[in-house]
């Protein structure tokens, strides 16, 4: 094993350790950094949904989402407005804002953008009592307004106060209103505030 | 100056800003899901995996299956279909509205394509011209529904309906999305390969369905059984040149069933809120195709790019 | 036995006493390392093999592709990189803060701690105990074993870092100090979240895309930029042009490299694919920095790089993480309407960066070290040559027929006229390429298992030699008293 051999890796003295200069940091890097950042941050915004946890590429907004909601029998809003403006209306204005002392307003109500297990159970039954729409308190009675329509019928209004005016909600579908009959059977009473509250 | 805490401040910070955006906010908005339920109805999603299938999952887990396999269907863009559904009672005006919506369509064309209802008026449209076009439809009495469809490569190859979403598995202990596709993807496997025993027909010798296969035979998961006295049921049935000696067959040991129980079980392609699509109403269960759409040339809906918008 | 002659043996601060505090930690460091690297290349060959022939050793449940793959993955991972990684930091801590290694006890038996971990870890993933996380495949019991022997390891290195004598700090030192958290920090969140208390559903998928970030792009860069920058102007005898860049560069790293983990296609919300393709592009910033720097270090004379073998090793490896920060960035670019990071490229880009990058720089970064810790050279540099030439053409071989191959399988999946199965055919040729790249470095890899023993053994040789004279003398001389 003779040095001869190991010319080509020479023991050097190692004593040196390396030293850094303190040249800049040049400008076209930050300005690389910046734009890449800048290309980010754009990105997010049109491709982010802006962290909402229920939106899933390719969507790119929940507004987005909410207009690809249909059944399989979509609700026809049409319908809907026609036996809004024929029944509901009367009460709730046909703009949707209500009317002081007869009826709360469905633009923006939590009632109505809320769960539609709630939504539903409202009109086939009637709501009474004291209860809170958008922090004003009402104390009405609102009689089973719905009761005779044909689930079709139901679904198609409820859908078209979910979807009209501003409102942004799922649709309702008549297999969601046959599903709320026959859970809750049958029933005299109209519901209290706390008892739809209770329901998820 | 004393670096060693102040970098070793700086360095926590930089480590807590990605453990807050990819440990803590995914397990406040993702890890804290619940079911929820399939669009349209009441009916809760997911629903957890029967028993054998969950063994089954960790049978998936042990074998390394998803290196090759992955578990996330994609999906680049959503378009509508206008599928007529009834003809209703104004018939010439249904006519006047089909050739309105679909221009170069001739009345002869027109009277073939209500005589053989449901079909698909128009396809691959914005949700806008299909709402349009609907409605077109719809003021001349007729019943015409918007569907929405979602499409992709994997959706084109058939491998979904729609995309993976977090809730389709949010039961799963680990959760196996996998990372490279060298077999096909799983996620909707159950639908695509309803057959228990074709699984295991699979995995005991994989070139015996697909002679390109490069999947390597499972063979460890079955034991040779000397036949008693009558065959079992549960014997693979294999070719000649692959089958057991006489007197004796191949039963699948309990993590082979497990196995193939869960990949039976495998499926995503329920409607969500958050991954909508519409499932015709006869198809609810199995996956079928929609009939050929008029006027359009016959072969799968070429993948769109954009979203639908 | 050291050839230091600017400084008297008897100072603390020498390089001598150094390496001497050194030595037989480390050396079990890289023995060990190299060993596990022998044992990772028989598992890639013997996976690779499978590709082309599924039925070549079938019938063995431990040698199942989807368990035999994971053993190659942690072994190359946690057998060898972590585990060179660690003892490079430590010799670098050590050096550039001119005070021995603190503790050297601590780090043998956190050594010898972790290689019963990774023992146990590539045992429960052969006998079906993996937990189905790509690299983070090892069994909590193992895990656990690990994470103990890493701590030890660490709390050497820090005190080593206190204990330094000189105060001013180089850039390496930067890099390899918060490496030294940044390990056990993520490992242990993973580990807690998805192995011993798994959280929920896909919330798995995100805090894995997390941890796989953290290890393989921020830990691997942190630990192979320190030798980087350390090597590149001590072996080319230049000063490094710029501390600055190389702090722009660390900062970007751990700022960054933590978010680019969340696949594309993930079954998680837009937010976090968007973020971490997002992060990836901006990890762009220290894959050109470091090209930069090296660039104006040998002031454009690329053929400085060439002078001896260990810095070859290091340019190639620099060489490698320019590539592989441009494949990855590639890959999060065009991941949204072209899911190629599921396809071979992903595993190619991959390779590259563990491998051809880390594994690379850290081949250069032991040639040197160990001489200087045994006072010798190697008594064969043809054998480090032949390792060289190995892994440059075992590289080549396994890495670029993997990306292209990669690319031609994205391009024919997106045309949905093509079966899956013909897809499968058209990637073979690749796969059967590289194989023979998996070979050429697992000869490589034996090549440094025999250097690096005949090394250890001509340095122990003499002492146990003379040790045992002077036994057996004292022997004979009583023996030889009336």
């Amino acid at each position: 094993m003779s040095r001869k051999a190991n010319q080509s890796m020479p023991l050097t003295s190692d004593a040196v350790e390396p030293k850094a200069g303190s040249a800049a940091v040049p400008v076209w890097l930050v300005v690389l950094l910046f734009l890449l950042l800048y290309g980010g941050m754009v990105f997010f915004d049109r491709n982010g949904g802006w962290f909402n946890q229920q939106v899933y590429a390719p969507y790119h907004s929940v507004a987005e989402l909410t207009s690809y909601q249909l059944s399989t029998s979509g609700p026809d809003i049409d319908q809907g407005k026609v036996v809004y403006e024929s029944i509901c209306g009367l009460c709730h204005n046909n703009d949707g804002m209500g009317k002081p002392n007869q009826a709360p307003p469905f633009v923006g109500s939590e009632w109505v953008l809320g769960s539609p297990n709630r939504m539903i159970r409202i009109p086939l039954f009637g709501l009474s009592g004291p209860l809170k729409v958008k922090g004003q308190d009402w104390n009405l009675a609102m009689p089973n307004m719905g009761a005779a329509l044909p689930d079709d019928d139901l679904a198609a209004v409820l859908t078209y106060i979910r979807q009209s005016w501003g409102n942004k909600a799922s649709a309702i579908t008549p297999e969601q209103v046959k599903a709320v009959k026959a859970e809750v059977g049958s029933r005299t009473l109209p519901w209290s505030a706390t008892e739809l509250n209770a329901i998820p | 100056m004393n670096y060693g805490p102040l970098i070793f401040l700086a360095a926590f910070f930089a480590m807590a800003s990605s453990w807050c955006g990819f440990v803590l906010t995914p397990q406040l908005q993702v890890g804290q899901l619940q079911q929820t339920n399939t669009l349209g109805t009441t009916v809760t999603y997911p629903i957890p995996r029967p028993g054998l299938a969950q063994q089954g999952l960790q049978v998936y887990r042990a074998n390394g299956c998803a290196y090759c396999h992955s578990q996330q269907v994609r999906q680049s863009g959503t378009v509508c279909d206008v599928v007529l559904a009834e003809t209703g009672t104004n018939q010439p005006a249904l006519l006047a509205s089909l050739v309105k919506v679909k221009p170069g369509l001739s009345e002869t064309e027109a009277r073939d394509f209500i005589a053989k209802l449901p079909a698909p008026v128009l396809r691959g449209i914005t949700k806008e011209a299909a709402d349009a076009a609907a409605k077109i439809l719809n003021a001349a009495s007729a019943k015409a529904q918007v569907w929405i469809v979602p499409v992709g490569p994997d959706i084109a190859r058939g491998w979904g309906k729609r995309r993976t979403v977090a809730e389709d598995f949010l039961f799963d202990s680990p959760v196996m999305a996998g990372s490279q596709r060298i077999g096909q993807d799983l996620a909707n496997v159950g639908v695509r390969l309803p057959d228990a025993n074709w699984h295991l027909r699979h995995l005991y010798a994989p070139r015996l369905t697909e002679k390109a296969s490069t999947m390597p035979p499972y063979r460890f998961l079955f034991e040779k059984h000397k036949i008693e006295h009558n065959p079992s049921p549960e014997a693979l049935v294999l070719p000649a040149e692959m089958a057991p000696a006489p007197g004796y067959e191949i039963l699948p040991k309990q993590e082979a069933r497990a196995l193939a129980a869960y990949l039976v079980s495998l499926r995503a392609d329920a409607p969500l809120f958050v991954a909508p699509l519409t499932v015709a109403a006869a198809d609810a269960a199995t996956a079928t195709n929609p009939p050929a759409a008029l006027g359009a040339a016959t072969g799968n809906a070429a993948p769109v790019n954009a979203p639908a918008k | 036995m050291s050839q230091a002659p600017s400084s008297p043996p008897a100072l603390a601060g020498a390089p001598s006493k150094i390496d001497a505090s050194c030595r037989v930690p480390l050396l079990l460091m890289f023995i060990c390392a190299a060993v596990w690297l022998v044992i990772a290349s028989a598992f890639a060959l013997i996976a690779s093999i499978k590709f082309h022939s599924p039925d070549f050793l079938a019938d063995c449940p431990w040698l199942t592709y989807g368990r035999v793959r994971p053993a190659y993955l942690n072994a190359l991972l946690y057998g060898f990189c972590l585990q060179a990684g660690l003892g490079v930091g430590l010799w670098l801590l050590a050096r550039l803060g001119r005070a021995p290694l603190a503790q050297p006890w601590l780090v043998i038996v956190g050594t010898l701690v972790w290689n019963l971990g990774v023992k146990f870890g590539i045992w429960g993933v052969l006998s079906g105990d993996g937990t189905g996380f790509q690299y983070l495949d090892m069994p909590g019991y193992a895990a656990w074993i690990m994470m103990l022997g890493c701590l030890l390891i660490s709390l050497s290195g820090l005190l080593t870092f206190h204990q330094r004598r000189e105060r001013a700090l180089f850039v390496s030192q930067w890099f390899v100090f918060v490496a030294l958290f940044w390990f056990p920090w993520t490992y242990s969140t993973a580990e807690l979240l998805l192995v011993t208390w798994p959280v929920r559903g896909a919330a798995q998928v995100a805090i894995w895309g997390y941890y796989v970030a953290n290890l393989e792009v921020t830990w691997l860069a942190l630990i192979g930029l320190a030798a980087i920058f350390y090597f590149v102007p001590k072996l080319t005898r230049h000063q490094l042009h710029s501390h600055y860049l190389a702090l722009f560069a660390f900062w970007m790293l751990i700022l960054f490299g933590g978010w680019s983990g969340i696949p594309g296609g993930a079954p998680l919300p837009a937010w976090m694919p968007v973020l971490s393709t997002a992060a990836t592009m901006l990890l762009l910033v220290p894959v050109v920095i470091v090209a930069v720097l090296i660039h104006q270090t040998v002031e454009g004379k690329w053929t400085r790089l060439m002078a001896n073998p260990p810095l070859r090793f290091i340019a190639l490896g620099a060489f490698a993480y320019l590539l592989a920060g441009l494949m990855r960035v590639a890959s999060a670019g065009l991941d949204l309407h072209h899911p190629i990071s599921l396809t071979w490229f992903a595993p190619a880009q991959a390779q590259l960066n563990a491998y051809g990058f880390f594994s690379l720089v850290m081949f250069g970064a032991i040639y040197w070290i160990v001489p200087q810790l045994a006072g010798m050279e190697f008594a064969s540099a043809k054998l480090v040559r032949a390792h060289f030439w190995l892994a440059l053409l075992g590289l080549l071989l396994s890495v670029v027929p993997l990306a292209i191959g990669g690319i031609v399988e994205e391009l024919r999946l997106e045309t949905s006229g093509i079966s899956f199965m013909q897809v499968v055919k058209t990637t073979m040729p690749f796969l059967r390429a590289s194989t023979i790249g998996d070979l050429l470095l697992g000869l490589g890899h034996v090549v440094f298992v025999v250097n690096l023993l005949g090394m250890v053994v001509r340095f122990y040789r003499p002492r146990a030699v003379s040790a045992y004279a002077a036994a057996t003398m004292d022997l004979c001389a009583v023996k030889a008293k009336p």
